[in-house]
């Protein structure tokens, strides 16, 4: 009676880790016809549903690379915990906490074999503890393809050109909240740009803020500011010529993540990466979307 | 099972007796019952055992000469996977104890026997990311309703007798970044909850609430500058904006995104009808963003309980930029001073200094250290505000550049010297016991560091033990004067509550799992029983068929083992669980 409970269970137990999704090794992507990319929900131009179709920059290189291994795309959206470190683990190595299932407590987590806009930094990579303890240890970081910087657009109607950010002093300017652009603007030259920083839910928005005419500039990642350039298509939203003095971050590299334990899916997808940058395909996707793009640090030193 | 309970309470005394017959054979938790909840004995009807917070019984059958003989009766098993940290207090009402446990769960248990009667498990939205862990601090009782939050910021009332929905209320958009995990209050026919949040950009409010039909009665957000709002004959009306108007004490447009949250619920104290509580750290994090005071964060808040209006408030740390917060509960209490009956409340806050207030007006009256060591205040001023020491203010993100910010030794570390764990007051000592934690920590400003793709400022920061043989410190403190009578030293941070009871005794876990109780006068060791998980709730006391009960939930978790660091080491081998241990003396003894 009680080996027959035991099969019983065990019979489960195999019939749920077939059906479920964890984060695998290569032979098993292979195997199962589908990879898993992970990408952030409604974070356009990167990954957003467009007529309820997943679309973006990193929607469209998950299709490249899931074509090139000879499996189809799986899309994993990831809902963006307080920084990079919870996205690693509640999507990558270890799952959620709340992504539990009282009937089944057997069943895996839900994990993305890979996931995309991971920054690709090796000071970030190795940081270590006060302990001494790698902080990311269970993750591996490779393959960038691309480099991500800041950028101001503004309403040239309110603004001639914004060629430092001391018009800041003057004309208020859109930020994300809890964000680079909100520290470095409500901190930077002994505050003097804080009172004209608004705060937004997210740069969209900010940008849309800016529309309306309570702003008279935003600023954010380079590529969240081109998308929404592009979008308005509208000469009377233009570019900042300005740079970011005393800004600490102003240039960084995005590439991937894996398990550390499934280093050979990683091998794979970074070939196939690879050869998109260098190709000029990858440019090519940025370019479909109205992006700037510009190379990793790594390309721009071996190109 | 629920009748079969009362029907044996009513033959123990005729004050019990008395009590249920006004509120009629079978009839729910009144207003009178949860006012009175400190003084009858029968029942724990509301968090703190009674609206004021003291967590004090009136109970002595267990007291410092037979606690020693204090054994188990039953305990029960949240089951499952869902562990976490359990902090919740339970309830009990008419032979039926209500207790949460994390993950927004609710059981009903005979207290008799220990046999679970329903179980209610709130159904979490998919995808959902709530901002500040899974713990819930427990239910509030009314009528035939047991009240309680979710993690997804709704108020939910169940049907005491069937675990059935009656009323449900969305209180905030947790996909805004909105949580709750404090225990509702009732006063006077209105349930009165506050919100988590994290640091997304929300504002915290106190809201009212109808117990019986859950419509909302009141909103009162506690960042100045926005509106308040009542309802009239269902009609949502202006009710005046916190602080008057914007912009007074907060730069640019922050006031709009000011935090605040009130996460760890509130007290109230008939004698002058207000309600107290605390708010949480101004948004964002770094202090060197937002100049000024950032009214009403880190502060108590006396607010009226028939209009939401803010009586009065006191800021313990103005321009907070340690993560100090002010959500600590603030415990009513009169003393006598030169024959005049001072009318007073205290709290220990998390950056480490003990108030006393008077509750009529928020006058602060006097202050004191109650942990070992503050580095970043010199001392507090006559009316209460800190002198800063301004060295030990984390630094400015914009003279980072690139590189590590310089690091500041902080004390007490964010976790505070007191975290969420409430205090008790003794009304036979007069003495507070706090449940304190002596701890530093490093921080500064991280530039390695990303969010969504993005470079990102983060804090870093790492937490350290002041003393190698210790974190955790129970404090017996005279409000009167600041001194301390005792102390009990814990190896691990303690992060449950404390009761204390007329037997002269001190109840509270530790994270070692054990239940303990201590002379009140003494602080003397006189019990210790190991529940098998850590314990982080807080404990309670009842009689039942003439024998004093006492009940605790175990099971480890919340906030100390999500950082890492040194304090973590301390920690990392206690294991988590999720059940309630209920204790009595044997029959012979009693």
């Amino acid at each position: 009676m009680k080996r027959c409970k035991l099969f019983a269970a065990f019979l489960v137990a195999c019939l749920v880790f077939a059906g479920q999704a964890q984060a695998r090794y290569y032979d098993d992507v292979i195997a199962s016809g589908t990879l898993r990319i992970g990408v952030y929900r409604d974070f356009p131009p990167y990954s957003f549903l467009r007529d309820g179709q997943p679309a973006g920059v990193d929607i469209e290189i998950g299709r490249r690379i899931a074509e090139s291994l000879g499996v189809s795309l799986d899309v994993h959206w990831i809902t963006p915990d307080e920084n990079l470190e919870d996205d690693l683990r509640n999507n990558v190595w270890k799952g959620h906490y709340l992504d539990k299932d009282p009937q089944n407590s057997l069943a895996p987590k839900n994990l993305a074999d890979v996931m995309m806009r991971v920054p690709y930094d090796r000071q970030y990579a190795f940081k270590r503890e006060s302990t001494g303890e790698l902080v990311n240890e269970m993750v591996v970081l490779f393959g960038p393809y691309q480099r991500e910087s800041w950028r101001v657009a503004f309403d040239s109607r309110k603004i001639d050109q914004v060629s430092t950010v001391a018009v800041f002093q003057y004309h208020p300017v859109g930020v994300e909240i809890d964000s680079l652009p909100a520290f470095y603007l409500t901190s930077a030259f002994a505050g003097r740009m804080r009172d004209n920083t608004h705060h937004f839910s997210n740069l969209p928005a900010a940008f849309e803020a800016m529309r309306r005419g309570e702003v008279d500039a935003v600023m954010g990642m380079r590529a969240e500011v081109d998308w929404q350039l592009h979008r308005a298509g509208d000469g009377r939203y233009r570019v900042g010529e300005n740079g970011f003095p005393m800004m600490g971050k102003q240039k960084w590299d995005i590439g991937m993540a894996v398990k550390h334990s499934y280093r050979q899916l990683g091998y794979a997808v970074e070939e196939v990466v690879d050869r998109l940058v260098r190709s000029g395909q990858m440019a090519e996707i940025y370019r479909q979307y109205g992006l700037t793009y510009e190379k990793p640090g790594l390309y721009q030193e071996t190109l | 099972m629920i009748q079969r309970g009362r029907g044996k309470a009513f033959a123990v005394t005729t004050l019990v007796a008395a009590l249920s017959m006004a509120g009629m054979a079978n009839a729910g938790v009144t207003d009178q019952d949860i006012l009175n909840d400190q003084m009858t004995t029968d029942d724990v009807v509301s968090n703190g055992l009674g609206p004021k917070g003291q967590r004090f019984s009136p109970l002595k059958a267990v007291n410092t000469d037979t606690v020693k003989d204090l054994r188990p009766v039953w305990s029960f098993s949240f089951g499952g996977e869902k562990q976490r940290g359990q902090e919740s207090q339970p309830m009990v009402k008419d032979g039926v104890m209500y207790v949460t446990a994390s993950y927004s769960r609710v059981f009903a248990i005979d207290v008799k026997t220990g046999d679970e009667l329903w179980e209610y498990n709130a159904r979490l939205p998919d995808g959902i990311m709530p901002c500040c862990d899974v713990i819930n601090r427990g239910v509030a009782l009314y009528d035939d309703l047991v009240l309680f939050a979710t993690l997804d910021a709704k108020l939910i009332a169940l049907d005491s007798k069937t675990g059935k929905v009656v009323w449900k209320k969305k209180v905030a958009d947790y996909k805004a970044g909105y949580s709750i995990t404090a225990a509702p209050l009732v006063v006077n026919g209105k349930v009165i909850t506050g919100v988590s949040g994290g640091e997304f950009g929300i504002v915290g409010k106190v809201e009212a609430y109808d117990a019986k039909t859950g419509q909302i009665l009141w909103s009162r957000p506690t960042v100045e500058g926005h509106m308040g709002y009542i309802w009239k004959e269902g009609k949502k009306v202006e009710n005046g904006i916190s602080g008057g108007k914007p912009g007074q004490t907060w730069p640019g447009d922050l006031w709009k995104t000011g935090g605040a949250a009130t996460w760890l619920g509130g007290t109230y104290d008939p004698d002058v009808n207000l309600l107290f509580f605390g708010t949480g750290n101004p948004a964002p994090w770094n202090s060197h963003l937002r100049p000024g005071d950032n009214l009403f964060s880190s502060s108590r808040l006396a607010i009226d309980p028939d209009t939401g209006k803010i009586v009065w408030h006191f800021q313990t740390t103005p321009n907070d930029g340690w993560d100090f917060d002010g959500v600590n509960e603030l415990v009513s209490f009169d003393y006598k001073d030169g024959g005049k009956t001072i009318k007073a409340a205290g709290t220990a806050d998390r950056n480490g200094f003990f108030y006393v207030l008077n509750r009529e007006n928020g006058e602060f009256i006097r202050g004191f250290p109650f942990v070992d060591e503050i580095s970043w205040a010199k001392g507090l001023d006559k009316n209460g505000r800190p002198i800063y020491v301004d060295d030990n203010r984390p630094g400015n993100p914009a003279d980072v550049d690139g590189n590590k910010g310089k690091p500041v030794v902080a004390i007490p570390s964010f976790l505070g010297g007191k975290n969420w764990m409430p205090v008790s007051y003794s009304k036979q000592t007069g003495l507070f016991y706090v449940p304190s934690n002596e701890w530093a920590m490093d921080i500064w400003n991280e530039p390695v560091s990303y969010k969504k793709g993005a470079a990102y400022l983060g804090a870093g920061f790492t937490i350290k033990p002041l003393n190698d043989e210790y974190i955790g410190v129970l404090r017996a403190i005279d409000p009167k004067t600041g001194k301390e009578k005792w102390r009990y030293k814990n190896y691990a941070p303690l992060w449950g509550g404390v009761l204390s009871t007329a037997g002269k005794l001190v109840f509270m876990g530790n994270p070692e799992g054990y239940l303990m109780a201590f002379d009140a006068e003494t602080g003397e060791l006189k019990y210790k029983f190991n529940t098998g998980s850590g314990i982080v709730g807080s404990p309670i006391t009842w009689e039942m068929d003439g024998e004093q009960y006492i009940s605790v939930v175990s099971g480890w978790g919340g906030a100390v083992p999500l950082w890492g660091g040194e304090v973590a080491k301390r920690v990392k081998h206690l294991n988590q669980g999720g059940s309630v241990w209920t204790f009595k003396l044997p029959k012979e003894d009693a």
